[in-house]
């Protein structure tokens, strides 16, 4: 079963500005709410969100952190 | 949640030791149920699946603490339930007397076993007992997110083209749903009272809601829950589950009997 990364953004407060925060490997989009939420509980975070990391679209480098997610996909 | 709630004072003695019964059994089931969640912290198929499992078997010891502290209402000493019985008293469903086998079994065990608790939690939850309409919501709650792993991994595994992890995931769920059918309907004068008094929902509007929740679910497993037939053994009315006990090493673990002695309080 093909796992995919999924990056994590959380913040404390309302009105703070999303961090990433870290990433999980799951099998799908449930898995990964499910994932994040259980490794990066130790804050009382306000909001969380995580997003599959060939999702994330390259604005102005290629060399970046999150760049090299589209080509993860088949 | 009601709107009325029923104090224990006003409740007779057989009204107060059906709920005591009631309140043991989901107590002790959480308390198993981490117990076997936390059996997998390694082992899982990936560090996230363990770091899950460990997660959710920190909320079941939450929970069954909480529980556990209902009893004070009643009048039992939690400290004195949680840390002296023996294993034969335990009022844990049956499912959970022995580990999960193998990952399937866990994912059967968070969809169905941690899933009827579940139900029967929000049963008492909406009933017109006080302590619980306020402690459980935030339990629910956190059930949710294992019911979303539970439901996730178990699509993963009826449909991964596997026949063996198919296979397994039918064999557990075969396995477990007789059991917790008959544990939901608890077929007892205790059972009728609860619900009578509206302390829960009856064991026939509990079962349907736990059918209704998996029925799509275990078909791509291959199993109908409309034709799995309720297991027939002894049904212990003290304890309100079926025959046996959790063997003793799980229950020494539950009640910390190794290290007890360095409690310091």
């Amino acid at each position: 079963m093909r796992e995919h990364v999924y990056d994590v953004f959380a913040r404390k407060n309302r009105g703070d500005p999303l961090a990433h925060v870290g990433y999980v490997d799951a099998l799908d989009d449930e898995t990964a709410r499910v994932y994040a939420w259980k490794t990066y509980d130790e804050e009382n975070w306000f909001e969380m969100c995580v997003v599959r990391r060939s999702a994330i679209i390259p604005v102005n480098r290629d060399d970046g952190p999150f760049a090299g997610g589209r080509s993860e996909e088949p | 949640m009601s709107d009325t709630t029923l104090s224990v004072e006003a409740m007779d003695d057989a009204t107060r030791s059906g709920l005591k019964r009631l309140i043991l059994t989901l107590a002790d089931s959480k308390r198993l149920m981490g117990l076997r969640y936390s059996d997998w912290l390694v082992g899982a198929p990936s560090i996230e699946a363990g770091i899950a499992v460990s997660s959710m078997a920190q909320d079941e010891w939450g929970h069954a603490r909480l529980l556990y502290a209902m009893l004070k209402d009643l009048n039992v000493d939690p400290q004195e339930v949680e840390h002296t019985r023996p294993a034969e008293e335990y009022a844990s469903v049956d499912v959970l007397d022995a580990p999960f086998a193998d990952w399937a079994a866990v994912v059967a065990g968070m969809v169905l076993v941690d899933g009827a608790i579940t139900v029967a939690l929000d049963a008492f939850c909406r009933g017109i007992f006080d302590p619980a309409c306020s402690r459980i919501p935030k339990m629910l709650s956190e059930e949710e997110f294992h019911r979303s792993l539970g439901v996730a991994w178990y699509k993963r595994l009826a449909g991964s083209g596997s026949e063996e992890a198919k296979d397994l995931l039918r064999r557990a769920t075969e396995a477990t749903l007789p059991v917790l059918l008959r544990w939901l309907s608890t077929p007892d004068e205790v059972g009728s009272k609860l619900a009578a008094m509206g302390l829960t929902d009856s064991g026939e509007t509990q079962v349907t809601a736990f059918q209704d929740g998996i029925r799509a679910l275990v078909a791509t497993a291959g199993v109908d829950v409309d034709a799995v037939e309720v297991a027939t053994d002894p049904w212990d009315e003290r304890r309100g589950r079926g025959p046996g006990h959790p063997e003793e090493e799980a229950v020494e673990r539950a009640r910390g009997d190794r290290n007890r002695m360095l409690f310091v309080e």
